[in-house]
């Protein structure tokens, strides 16, 4: 009895300003306040506020049979939290309805995973915890920045405790296989992993307005046509996609909001299909082969690889200057500046940096804020060049202090003392 | 201005308000200075009503009437053979991929003009060669309506005009070599403009290059006489210096200027690896914008010194002085500099210069550190000298604040009336 599970990405990050050189030293505010808050306001209106209302509204009328899942970053819900509590409300609400899965993720959206496994840690767990708080659900299931993955990441995330993970079905490595049965990953216990089908959610995702694809218009009846023929080959037909899909990247004049009105419906007439969310989906089917994903993998542009953050030489350089900061930040012991640094992470930053020319490009281009990927770059690097400055004054500070602490006469056991002596040893041995 | 003063007929092309490089400022400073000292009257294809110069005639193309002056035909034969091909050259890079406070440059195009012969606003865009021949079809009709007794022409743009005029009066041609194609595209480049420079120059009476390192470059590449040059270095014009407090802790090394191969900006960043090799507590900052712009960026992140290595875009003057005040060493590693006003602009705001020998400054900035454009370690280690080094510092510092002394726009006007008298055009 073969599933549809639905996995919608939710994600904004937070968009820098035009930081000059000139504002390094000078100014701490680094984003563009006014233009996250009018995008999110933006995408709130023709999206979120629309989407989740139907969504609640076919939960309703199926009666619990119509079950989706998210991953909302944690980026995301800050913006919520800050700009628009409503529509955080709202998926609560469909939180609320036991039809909703909600999965895990780093929190700001990062490629912490590739850089620095601590960090990684530390903001899978950040993310599972705001989640926890807002949709009262530990999330089982891991879905990795733009389906980032490789096989590392699948025993790293087992270790964490998670029971699957969701990433892209890239033909290379299927080969004649199909997405639409669980797999194994390499050297790992009994971890799932949920591979995308990316001709049926690309179908919706990306070519549903396109005038130049040959079935548009897509009909319903038509798309469960096509879902349908899995049936006998097949467990779970994985739809991911950006949850902006619906009103955002495709109009709703392009009739996207009636599609998905009729698609439980249109699905279920078919008596063997139904909605699971990823968890259901591993308790219910076994794992029929190993998928081997060696290099890393991704969901982006034509290659499927990490190519949209890390090709060029500026997004590399960008990329090892935030992560080579880690340690110093993390001893400021400061959460502003941790959360600052975070943020910095966030794979957009690096994806506005992107120089690939070709369709990819008019992607990339699409959802930059920036004239070219080399002001995205420059702008990146004014503003690491202030919080480096910051940081170092901040680390300058509290050895400092630590010294002074060290003069003044303590009432304090010699053996604290002593220790304390110590770190500080070690703090100037580097 | 007295009646014995001489007469001189000026050809200009870049003039503020309209300014792209150093070839504006040094025509405008230079013909101010010169106006104390002789009767000067300059032809520049844009002139501003709003702009107004003491002690000299200002005259703009764009206020003429076309019909006097743009379209009389004339059979004369030059003496010179020139392919004319238009062209979409241009020698001076104008667009700005990155601005910092962009300025507004749309000042309204046709004020108060009665022709407009040519898009004077983008004077080295479009189809430059056609605007040179105009400038110099105005300019010669309306020379021979004049009175003087020398022509003087700033660089090759107005090099046509400044020959029809010879070829009609008879007056003797001053050519002032501000810069060659030769500088600006490499030694190998024998274009149209090429061709021109070359004419122009064998035709001239006398040349006037800016440095003897741009008398050098003529004699070899151009195949001109050394007898026929009067070297006179440019001067500068007193700027009102100050410091302000650095906004982050490391020093700074600074580089301004256009982005292209001529001003050396991939061995800025060569250097700027390289001190950071050894002190990685500098920060190299590139102001100004070109067709290397984009580049650098990616170089700079190949070379991971994408966190010491900053680039501004477009600057306003106040926000270039406002650099120069915070700066610590300046850095012109030029490949080709006939002069390199720049420096001395550095030297004003009391910075230590490092600049490469193959510069027109280089002559008259004896405070200053020298390399061979090529030696980036020499560069790097003149920089971590001064870096690190007080007394060095202030040595280099004091030297060049008393070359300062001679480098004036007075001094420069003076020698060139002598040259004009030593030659007996006047």
């Amino acid at each position: 009895m073969p599933s549809i599970c639905f996995y919608f990405q939710v994600h904004q990050p937070f968009r820098l300003r035009n930081y000059s050189f000139f504002d390094i030293g000078q100014s701490d505010s680094y984003e563009d306040d006014k233009l996250n808050e009018e995008v999110l306001n933006k995408v709130s209106e023709k999206c979120y506020i629309k989407t989740n209302r139907k969504m609640l509204e076919l939960i309703q009328r199926h009666q619990g049979k119509f079950r989706i899942s998210y991953s909302i970053s944690g980026t995301a819900i800050e913006q919520f939290e800050k700009y628009r509590p409503d529509v955080l409300q709202s998926f609560i609400d469909l939180a609320n309805t036991g039809c909703v899965e909600f999965l895990s993720e780093t929190y700001s959206h990062s490629l912490s995973f590739i850089h620095s496994k601590d960090e990684f840690q530390r903001q899978v767990k950040k993310h599972s915890d705001v989640i926890k708080k807002y949709f009262n659900q530990t999330p089982r299931v891991f879905r990795n920045t733009e389906l980032i993955f490789n096989n590392e990441l699948a025993s790293f995330i087992e270790g964490m405790g998670y029971d699957g993970i969701v990433c892209e079905g890239v033909d290379r490595l299927l080969g004649s296989r199909t997405p639409n049965f669980l797999y194994n990953s390499v050297n790992t216990g009994k971890i799932k992993l949920l591979l995308k089908n990316y001709r049926l959610s690309d179908d919706i995702a990306f070519r549903f307005s396109d005038r130049g694809w040959k079935e548009f218009p897509l009909t319903i009846d038509r798309y469960a046509q096509w879902v349908h023929s899995i049936a006998g080959n097949g467990d779970t037909v994985n739809l991911f996609m950006d949850y902006e899909t619906f009103g955002e990247h495709q109009w709703e004049s392009t009739g996207i909001f009636n599609f998905l009105d009729a698609l439980p419906a249109e699905i279920m007439k078919h008596p063997d299909f139904n909605f699971k969310t990823p968890s259901e989906v591993i308790d219910s089917y076994p794992a029929r082969d190993t998928y081997d994903a060696h290099d890393f993998i991704s969901w982006a542009d034509m290659e499927r690889d990490l190519s949209a953050w890390l090709s060029n030489s500026m997004q590399q350089e960008a990329m090892k200057r935030i992560y080579s900061l880690e340690s110093e930040v993390k001893a400021c012991n400061d959460p502003q500046i941790l959360n600052i640094w975070e943020r910095l992470q966030t794979s957009d930053h690096f994806y506005y940096m992107c120089t690939k020319f070709w369709n990819d490009g008019d992607v990339h281009k699409y959802f930059s804020p920036y004239d070219s990927p080399y002001d995205a770059y420059l702008y990146f690097m004014n503003v690491f060049s202030d919080l480096e400055c910051r940081v170092k004054a901040l680390r300058k500070k509290s050895k400092k202090e630590m010294i002074r602490s060290l003069k003044r006469p303590s009432a304090g056991s010699r053996i604290i003392e002593a220790r304390v002596v110590t770190s500080a040893e070690e703090l100037y041995s580097h | 201005m007295k009646n014995s003063q001489p007469k001189v007929l000026m050809l200009g092309w870049e003039f503020p308000p309209i300014i792209n490089g150093g070839l504006g400022v040094a025509c405008h400073d230079l013909s101010s200075a010169m106006s104390e000292l002789a009767n000067i009257t300059m032809i520049i294809p844009k002139s501003s009503p709003d702009f107004k110069m003491k002690n000299m005639n200002l005259v703009g193309i764009n206020n003429l009437d076309v019909n006097e002056y743009g379209s009389m035909e004339s059979n004369e034969k030059l003496p010179f053979d020139l392919k004319t091909i238009p062209a979409d050259l241009n020698p001076y890079y104008m667009e700005e991929p990155f601005q910092e406070g962009k300025e507004n440059n749309s000042q309204n195009s046709n004020f108060s003009g009665k022709v407009s012969p040519f898009d004077i606003d983008n004077l080295y865009g479009g189809d430059v060669i056609s605007k040179v021949m105009q400038y110099a079809e105005i300019t010669a009709n309306l020379a021979s309506k004049m009175d003087f007794d020398v022509i003087h022409a700033h660089d090759w743009m107005t090099m046509l005009a400044g020959m029809k005029i010879k070829q009609r009066t008879g007056k003797p041609l001053i050519m002032h070599i501000h810069s060659l194609e030769v500088d600006r595209s490499g030694v190998d480049s024998k274009g149209w403009v090429y061709e021109l420079e070359k004419k122009g120059m064998e035709y001239a009476d006398l040349l006037i290059p800016v440095s003897n390192f741009t008398a050098s470059n003529i004699h070899k590449y151009y195949g001109i006489s050394m007898d026929k040059m009067s070297v006179v270095h440019n001067g500068s014009n007193k700027v009102k210096s100050f410091k302000s407090k650095r906004r982050f802790k490391e020093k700074t090394v600074l580089f301004v200027g256009r982005l292209t191969r001529q001003k050396g900006p991939e061995k800025f960043l060569d250097i700027a690896a390289k001190v950071l090799e050894t002190n990685p507590d500098v920060r190299f900052v590139m102001a100004g914008v070109g067709d290397y712009f984009k580049s650098m960026l990616e170089q700079s992140a190949y070379q991971h010194i994408g966190n010491r290595f900053h680039l501004t875009g477009f600057l306003n003057q106040e926000k270039l002085k406002y650099l120069f005040s915070v700066s610590d060493v300046y850095c012109m590693p030029s490949v080709s500099e006939p002069f390199g006003l720049s420096a001395v602009e550095a030297a004003q705001f009391g910075i230590p210069c490092v600049i490469s020998k193959q510069s027109g400054v280089a002559e008259v900035l004896n405070g200053s550190l020298k390399f061979d454009f090529w030696d980036i370690n020499k560069a790097a280690g003149c920089i971590l000298n001064l870096l690190h080094d007080p007394i060095l510092r202030k040595k280099v510092v004091e030297d060049a604040s008393e070359n300062l002394n001679n480098i004036t726009w007075d001094l420069s006007a003076k020698k060139i009336i002598d040259a004009y008298a030593s030659r007996k055009f006047i």
